[in-house]
């Protein structure tokens, strides 16, 4: 007992402390940014990262365990992974990004004309929205790129399509929400319209819960496009997006690295944007 | 049964029918107006060995020498009627596939809700009562569990149990150790939203003061936990089932090809590397099926459960967010 009061105590003590140095996020939050920057800047120059190439290697020292020369270890061809990994990054991160584009463009414009237009409009795209939540997800995604095409930018496009919905649904809660506040009400009697509440109050006002939402949604979208490419519904190799080095790793049952890499890169990208997105609604 | 429930039960009733006659329309419209002619690439590769007269059969049968809206309302009729067309991989009846291969998906979806619910309850109580330090990182297993993807939980698991430590075989998908660790797989993912539901509530809970009351009278804090606690908490998970019921749908393609299971998951996958467009079609319209039906009777019974729920005729419409 007493040892748990001690550590309330202890524990009040860290917020207060916290409290003072209210500048600085927590630690999780900014070794996440740091996760994230790195994953970034393998995106825009990989060569930076690795001298190997992600396309050719050395048979001769094929499904090597990892090593100081190769951090990740090489697959079944001699190629680097971890070269393999820092270059297929580009593809992972762009067609995440590129989902989210989708989802949070379309979303956003079916809520906003839903929650401020009302009555018939509202009727039908709510009614839009409520189909595209009655498919599973993942299966929407599925169908919507085996009729595109396995190529990845087919699988952003259509992870984006099955995150319509959310951003839908959020916007037009948030329209209802500042639609009705006084400082709206206001607005018109003095004798502005419409366009003027949109931009000027709602907008702004519903902009940091959709943010909140966007981050996360990227969390997501690298795991939906990961299963995709998973499942070979990708761009093919010598590709090497994450989700398809793992498929391609898991072949090899001598050589477990290949597919842990790849995995843990993955986790450790979605963990920190996840908790960047529960750091900003906390913030808000 | 007021009137006011009555007709609360047949709106939200119409309206689930007319959401899953829409996403029958939607995903027809996905499959067969988007580039691709998907079915007559499919009848003219002669790996099937179709013979004209077999082909002209087929493109009588679907209506495909006629426009889109003729085959969509032919397709939507026979949907009606309960009638799923062939598959045109294997000829064989689209009802006949998936009824073949439900079972084993209803086995390994049900088998993963129920580990699911062990998970979150255990996560929640450990979130609760555990010292300090102990809590916050139970607290963080969540969002752990939903940064992982379920194609790397599966494998983890396969090296694991199957490769090193031989608890099952691979080469025996249906046998009850490997149905036990495919739906581990598929669990994990889907415990993460019910704990965070469960500890929000449990958060709420023991703050009233019906809880101190209990407290003060000397009931245990696992009595306590137990006896009130927990079913006021479940409360709100109920509205969770559509979150569960996709996430089982859609996350058992992956667990069923990684653990080489026959399954709802692996005809979703044949179908689309054949390009095998009614078996596509069926199971998607299916699933909403599915889950529209789920939704529906949860909504029907949140008011029966819990007297404070309002009726509310567009309930559907708040409920999936962030």
């Amino acid at each position: 007992m007493t040892a748990t009061l001690g550590y309330t105590q202890l524990r009040n003590v860290g917020t207060a402390s916290r409290k003072l140095t209210s500048g600085l996020p927590p630690v999780t939050v900014i070794l996440s940014f740091a996760v994230v920057l790195l994953v970034i800047l393998w995106s825009l120059v990989p060569s930076l990262f690795t001298s190997f190439s992600p396309v050719t290697g050395d048979t001769a020292s094929k499904l090597a365990a990892p090593s100081a020369a190769h951090w990740f270890g090489t697959d079944y061809l001699g190629r680097d992974q971890y070269a393999r990994v820092v270059y297929g990054t580009a593809s992972s991160v762009t067609s995440a990004l590129v989902a989210v584009l989708i989802g949070l463009v379309v979303g956003s414009i079916i809520g906003l004309a839903s929650g401020f237009r009302g009555g018939w409009l509202d009727s039908v795209l709510g009614r839009f929205v409520d189909v595209l939540l009655a498919i599973p997800g993942f299966l929407l995604a599925v169908v919507i790129v085996s009729s595109l095409g396995f190529q990845t930018i087919n699988a952003a496009i259509a992870t984006g399509v099955s995150a319509v919905a959310v951003f839908a649904r959020l916007m037009r809660a948030e329209v209802m929400r500042v639609r009705s506040a006084t400082y709206v009400e206001a607005s018109y009697l003095q004798g502005g319209n419409r366009l003027h509440a949109l931009l000027g109050h709602i907008l702004p006002n519903a902009y940091r819960s959709v943010l909140v939402l966007a981050v996360l949604q990227f969390g997501t979208s690298i795991l939906v496009i990961a299963s995709l490419a998973f499942l070979g519904y990708g761009d093919p190799p010598p590709a090497s997006d994450w989700g398809l080095l793992v498929a391609s790793g898991k072949t090899y049952v001598t050589a477990p690295w290949l597919v842990y890499a790849p995995a843990l890169v993955i986790v450790g990208t979605v963990l920190s944007v996840n908790r960047i997105s529960r750091w900003l609604r906390k913030a808000k | 049964m007021t009137s006011d429930y009555k007709r609360f039960a047949l709106t939200r009733a119409g309206q689930a029918i007319v959401v899953v006659l829409l996403a029958y329309v939607l995903t027809f419209l996905v499959i067969s107006v988007l580039p691709g002619d998907a079915i007559t690439n499919t009848l003219r590769d002669p790996q099937h060995g179709l013979s004209e007269e077999d082909i002209q059969r087929i493109v009588a049968f679907y209506g495909l020498d006629q426009p889109v809206i003729v085959q969509l309302l032919l397709s939507l009729g026979r949907f009606l009627t309960g009638e799923l067309g062939f598959s045109l991989q294997s000829n064989l009846p689209v009802s006949q596939i998936v009824g073949d291969a439900l079972p084993s998906t209803l086995t390994l979806a049900t088998s993963a809700l129920l580990i699911a619910i062990v998970f979150a309850v255990v996560i929640a109580y450990g979130a609760q009562y555990l010292p300090g330090r102990w809590a916050a990182i139970v607290r963080s297993i969540p969002s752990f569990f939903l940064s992982v993807p379920n194609f790397v939980i599966g494998l983890v698991l396969i090296e694991l149990f199957a490769f090193r430590l031989h608890s099952f075989t691979t080469t025996d998908p249906n046998s009850a150790a490997a149905t036990l660790f495919a739906a581990i797989t598929l669990a994990i993912p889907v415990s993460a939203p019910l704990a965070e539901v469960l500890i929000a509530g449990l958060d709420h809970e023991s703050r009233q003061e019906y809880a101190l009351v209990a407290r003060s009278r000397g009931l245990t804090e696992a009595k306590l936990f137990a006896k009130h606690l927990v079913k006021p908490s479940a409360l709100p998970s109920v509205a969770m089932v559509a979150l569960i019921v996709g996430e089982l749908l859609g996350g058992s393609v992956i667990t069923e090809t990684i653990f080489g299971r026959d399954g709802i998951g692996t005809v979703v996958q044949k179908a689309v590397t054949g390009e095998d467009q009614p078996v596509l079609q069926a199971v998607v319209s299916l699933s909403a099926v599915v889950f529209v039906a789920v939704n529906l009777v949860a909504d029907l019974a949140s008011p029966l459960l819990d007297p404070r729920v309002k009726l509310r005729e567009s309930k559907l419409r708040e409920k999936v967010g962030p």
